[in-house]
């Protein structure tokens, strides 16, 4: 019951906050708070969020758009209206109800239509029902309805004290522009007042720098525009410039694509157009004696996105994947998962051999991996001084690779073998039979690879076999085009023995040997690297086999406690979610390596901590071997840099936090021992500690030391055989 | 006729000496520098006799064993076994490779834990461990092979008040084959003793089984027998895997690979009867990855090869002390090698190389070593050019256990040196004195 009624408060807030794209529960509280200034207004607009709210939660429409307040802003946007242009008489609520009706309606359904094409419904919903009520205003007056004097008419703050002399400070204390940059901002909750801007103001600034940024810049370029053109010889409205131009920069810029120069320069270079838009649609609209309102934002915003959404290749201007309602998340999280989430991108190949192997050629090599046949890779086994031979080399049997077993790359069925060509003398080459003995599997429709040259009647699998990853399809031999033992292996889009060569990343290697190891993920070797597989350590991996249905308790020293489950959502991504803060933290398990992608929800939550304790672990038990990983900025806890941050982020990053763990031995088990490291400007300084101890039966216990918060949490199981 | 007098049967190869030009040249060859380094400098700076190691044949032993079986395996582990060698120096080139240490005693178990080893990575086997060596193994997390019942009930109280459970395995011993049975080290395959073994630790609930280990023989000379072993504790790990939930994370296979030395008797040299160790590779990853196991559950395969690794990697040089003709007119050469330091010449006919320039003439020859005793023989018959007294021999492929069974008497304990990769002679053990003989005797007053 308490979760229900804070989750109905956070959607009444929500509801206010997506007035500018936020989800910022102190925005939300400021927009609620400032659309009182006119009490009938205000009190309009909540009813109708409430109505509205309590409607769709009866009705059962989708969860989570009910909960960011996409469904219900419309309303609040009907209600605010209402209370400003229309007289409060008897019946001002009735037709305000149907009216509210009338938009929810249109609101479900745009949602679902736009959506589909992937376009937010923005203020449509209002503006037509708004216009709906306005054509037949002649009836409604007669019902009761009556509208104000002027059109948007001018209001001046209309409360009594020091409210009054507050305000009276500002309009004549601030210089002409900032005051109309604040009464620009307040015309979004359809007011002109100074002090109702600057709360505003301060609420978007707390909700996203960048956002703000692009406010200050949409309205220094409209004013700047019409200084050059004289398009509006009294200068814009300032409900033009409020909640079209400024509006129309900052969701351009920051909120429908990811923030950065060129998103900032498209939102500038909107700004022309907005004028065309805004001067024919009040023009079309003056005939019809009909207020354009937003439309101008509506339509340039959801025309741009259409027109970006179409393109084949994204190029630099991204839009946003996942919407987190905040500029700066979205930009953070965009430039963390850039480079982590390869494992969504491709198969995970793993290497065709055991033990250290040296690619001799390597894709577009000079000896026969060419053209459309380059991107191919060649591996030999070599000694010390760098020969692939002991005694005399004369004789395959004297080559190391001779003979060693050639292993299934991954999970698939075997679309082709051959297997009776014999294996070469040294030095000669069967040109005839090029590949030699050689073994094709598919492993998922348009995505074969081969590896050939093996030796005659070592194949151990037929046309049709099912493989998995590193089961035995035969021995490395010296058949067809190789006048010496070698392995030939290659990723290619269809069947055939000769196909042409597709370049594809291994998931997961090793380079070099001893202290000087490293971990290598979806990289192409090249040629000379000494290749190795990680030696997967099964109860590390076996700790962290998250499957969904997976639950575990976690359990602080200070005796907080909170349920752990595994879920996945619709697009097939698994979570853990804490039932008790309903926070998720969203992971890949590849079999090689574990990570979180992102986090939502409660950062004092159990499952936060160990979402950042747990950022990155590999499978490996060997001590030299470091994972690491970058996090995305945001979870930097120092507000004050993270918001100088923010201001430049589109364009600089100076700070950056890296992860970085290593799997040691202990008495009973693993320890996992984890470091945070803050880097600002080229200085670097450790930011946390942490260690996760696990055992045969599963992650035993995390402690967790970060900014002045030490963190011991068990790790409860129920008995599990 | 009178019957002759019994003479024992012998093989003596002829050597007719070269047949033409191409023929190739019977019998030794100047040997004159090891990794570069001239032989008499050596005996120049250090004296004789004088042992030396070479790192650079170390490391690739290693590297070619280790390959041989990681391009085989997934997951495969060397752990040098030190009684073969436990000089430090050379430990620490085996755990710089990535060794990991295999002791069978509290003296071994120090050294390890002295040249830096992690106790997780010490294997403690052998059937004399004391209470106290077991407790610091459970201390230390090390793996401890038990090999026999006594020591069980040695080691269960010790777990008493643990918060974790220590790491064993049991050492099995079994038929593969070959004679000797080793049968008198660990717990029986064949009769049950080792599941019944396997039972109890499981049972006793105080220790963590984690893996099994078997070490068939030494110097075996077939690789079928290993093919036996890994098959047989193939089958154990996997019915604890599934009849006790005990999930067994290793099996170690021991060592008992053969260097190249000629055995004694043998009539071809053992660089062309012994089978190498990829053979064995073969034999012992292609049982276990046949054996049934998952692609992703292949236990860790660990192996504790010592005398294949290091033993023709070490040299010994001498001295020609005198000549001599023997009773039946065969040549007798004294030098100053004696038994007491070169423990394998009871085992192997050791290559003799005279290190400096010879005459094409040889002849067969016994070499007597300096000890005032009988046995001390080197080598009982070998064709030698004819050498002089202060001409200095190599003896050949000694780097094995001669190092750890050497025995102080009648004379000291020559110096070890070791050339490293770069050709540098660094001393790692100085030769013996007076002193380090007596600094540990006490004299009874009366007797002063």
């Amino acid at each position: 019951m308490k979760n229900k009624i804070s989750s109905f408060i956070g959607s009444i807030l929500n509801t206010y906050a997506i007035l500018f794209f936020s989800q910022n529960k102190v925005l939300g509280g400021i927009l609620l708070f400032v659309s009182f200034v006119n009490p009938l207004a205000g009190l309009s607009g909540l009813c109708c969020t409430l109505f509205t709210l309590t409607v769709i939660n009866i009705l059962g429409y989708q969860h989570e758009n009910i909960q960011s307040g996409v469904y219900s802003f419309n309303s609040l946007l009907l209600g605010l209206a209402f209370g400003t242009f229309f007289n409060l008489t008897g019946y001002y609520v009735l037709w305000l109800a149907f009216v509210c009706l009338l938009v929810i309606m249109l609101t479900i359904i745009l949602t679902d239509r736009l959506g589909k094409l992937g376009l937010p419904i923005l203020s449509i919903p209002f503006i037509l029902c708004y216009w709906l009520v306005l054509f037949g205003e002649g009836v409604y007056y007669h019902g009761g309805l009556q509208q104000k004097n002027t059109f948007l008419l001018i209001h001046n703050a209309t409360g009594t004290g020091c409210l009054v002399n507050i305000y009276q400070y500002f309009s004549v204390g601030l210089p002409c522009y900032l005051g109309l940059f604040f009464r620009a901002l307040s015309a979004v909750l359809f007011q002109n007042n100074i002090l109702t801007g600057i709360l505003i103001s301060i609420g978007v600034f707390i909700h996203s720098r960048i956002m703000f940024s692009l406010l200050v810049i949409g309205f220094i370029s409209a004013l700047l525009f019409n200084t050059i053109t004289h398009n509006y010889p009294d200068g814009i409205s300032y409900y033009n410039l409020g909640a079209n131009f400024m509006l129309s920069t900052a969701t351009i810029g920051s909120f429908f694509l990811i923030p950065s120069v060129r998103s900032y320069l498209l939102a500038i270079l909107s700004v022309p157009v907005m004028f065309i838009i805004t001067n024919a649609l009040t023009g079309i609209m003056a005939t019809y004696n009909l207020p354009v309102f937003a439309l101008p934002f509506c339509v340039i915003n959801i025309t741009l996105l259409y027109f970006l959404l179409l393109r084949r290749k994204p190029g630099k201007l991204q839009l946003i994947g996942l919407q987190h309602y905040s500029p700066e998340r979205n930009l953070y999280q965009f430039l963390n998962q850039k480079d982590r989430l390869d494992d969504l991108k491709y198969f995970r190949f793993s290497l065709p051999f055991m033990g250290s192997w040296t690619v001799s050629q390597g894709y577009n090599g000079d000896i026969t991996h060419k053209g459309e046949w380059g991107k191919a890779l060649d591996f030999v086994i070599e000694d010390d001084d760098k020969k692939t031979y002991s005694h005399q080399g004369n004789l395959p049997e004297h080559f190391y690779c001779f003979n060693k077993p050639v292993l299934a790359c991954g999970d698939g069925i075997i679309a082709n073998v051959v297997d009776h060509v014999e294996d070469n003398a040294i030095g000669e080459a069967n040109k005839k039979e090029n590949w030699g003995n050689t073994v094709v599997i598919k492993h998922l429709n348009g995505l074969y690879s081969k590896v050939s040259h093996l030796k005659k009647g070592s194949i151990k699998v037929k046309v049709g076999d099912i493989v998995k990853t590193g089961d035995l399809l035969g021995r490395c031999g010296s058949s067809g085009r190789s006048p010496e033992p070698h392995l030939h292996f290659q990723i290619q889009a269809t069947a055939y023995i000769d196909a042409k060569t597709l370049a594809y990343p291994f998931a997961f290697y090793m380079t070099g040997n001893g202290k000087k190891a490293s971990i290598n993920s979806y990289k192409i070797p090249e040629g000379g690297q000494v290749l190795t597989p990680p030696a997967i350590h099964k109860t590390i991996r076996k700790a962290f086999d998250f499957q969904p249905g997976y639950t575990a308790v976690l359990m602080s020293e200070d005796c907080k406690m909170e349920s752990i489950e595994v879920f996945t959502d619709e697009s097939g991504q698994s979570y853990l979610y804490s039932k008790e803060t309903s926070a998720a933290a969203y992971f890949i398990n590849n079999g090689t390596q574990f990570y979180f992608t992102s986090f939502y929800g409660d950062t004092n939550s159990l499952l936060y901590y160990f979402h950042l304790a747990a950022y990155k672990v590999i499978f490996v038990n060997d001590d030299s071997i470091l994972a690491s990983d970058a996090y995305p900025i945001h979870l930097h806890h120092n507000k004050i840099q993270l918001w100088l941050q923010d201001i430049i982020a589109p364009f600089y990053r100076f700070i950056s936090l890296s992860y970085q763990s290593s799997n040691l031995s202990k008495k009973a088990g693993i320890a996992i021992s984890v470091k945070q490291f803050k880097n600002i400007f080229g200085t670097t300084r450790q930011e946390m500690d942490a260690s996760i101890d696990i055992s045969e039966a599963g992650i035993q216990e995390f402690s967790i030391h970060i900014n002045k918060v030490d963190i011991k949490a068990k790790w409860v199981r129920g008995n599990i055989y | 006729m009178n019957k002759l007098k019994y003479e024992r049967p012998y093989i003596k190869k002829l050597t007719a000496g070269a047949m033409n030009k191409f023929g190739s040249l019977s019998g030794s060859q100047p040997f004159k520098f090891i990794d570069n380094v001239p032989v008499k400098s050596l005996v120049e700076a250090y004296g004789s006799p004088l042992f030396v190691i070479s790192e650079k044949h170390i490391r690739r032993n290693y590297r070619a064993a280790y390959r041989a079986f990681s391009t085989r395996y997934p997951k495969v582990q060397f752990a040098w076994s030190y009684k073969t060698n436990y000089l430090n120096a050379v430990c620490n080139i085996f755990h710089q490779e990535g060794s990991w240490a295999e002791v069978v005693s509290g003296f071994e178990y120090q050294k390890a834990l002295g040249n830096g080893v992690p106790g997780n990575k010490i294997i403690f086997n052998g059937p004399g461990k004391s209470k106290k060596d077991l407790l610091l193994a459970v201390e230390n997390d090390s793996l401890i092979h038990i090999d026999h019942l006594e020591e069980l009930g040695l080691l269960l109280p010790l777990c008493e008040g643990l918060d974790y459970q220590p790491k064993v395995a049991i050492r099995v011993n079994m038929d593969t084959g070959v004679y000797p049975l080793w049968d008198r080290f660990g717990f029986n395959y064949e009769n049950g003793e080792a599941w019944r073994a396997i039972l109890k630790i499981v049972n006793s609930g105080k220790l963590k089984l984690t893996g099994l280990h078997c070490h068939i023989g030494t110097y075996i000379q077939t690789t079928a027998a290993y093919g036996v072993a890994a098959s047989k504790m193939a089958a154990l790990a996997i019915k604890c895997n599934t009849e006790l939930k005990q999930h067994i994370e290793y099996l170690d296979l021991g060592g008992g690979f053969p260097s190249t030395n000629t055995l004694k008797g043998a009539y071809l040299p053992g660089t062309d009867t012994m089978p190498t160790i990829d053979d064995f590779a073969e034999e012992i990853t292609g049982t276990l990855i046949r054996a049934g196991f998952e692609n992703d559950d292949l236990p860790l395969l660990i192996l504790e090869s010592g005398r294949l690794l290091i033993d023709d990697a070490g040299y010994l040089l001498g001295t020609v002390l005198a000549n001599k003709r023997l009773s039946d007119g065969k040549l007798a050469t004294i030098v100053d090698i004696g038994v007491n330091i070169l423990f394998t010449s009871f085992w192997y006919d050791h290559q003799v190389s005279p290190a400096d320039d010879y005459s094409p003439t040889v002849e067969n020859t016994v070499i007597y070593g300096p000890l005032c005793m009988n046995i001390d023989v080197i080598r009982e018959s070998v064709n030698l050019p004819l050498l002089k007294s202060g001409d200095h021999i190599v003896i050949h492929k000694v780097g094995a256990y001669n190092m750890t069974q050497w025995m102080q008497f009648i004379a000291l304990r020559p110096a070890i040196v070791l050339i490293d990769e770069q050709e540098q002679v660094h001393l790692i053990k100085a030769a013996e004195t007076l002193e380090h003989i007596e600094t540990n005797e006490y004299i009874p007053e009366h007797l002063k």
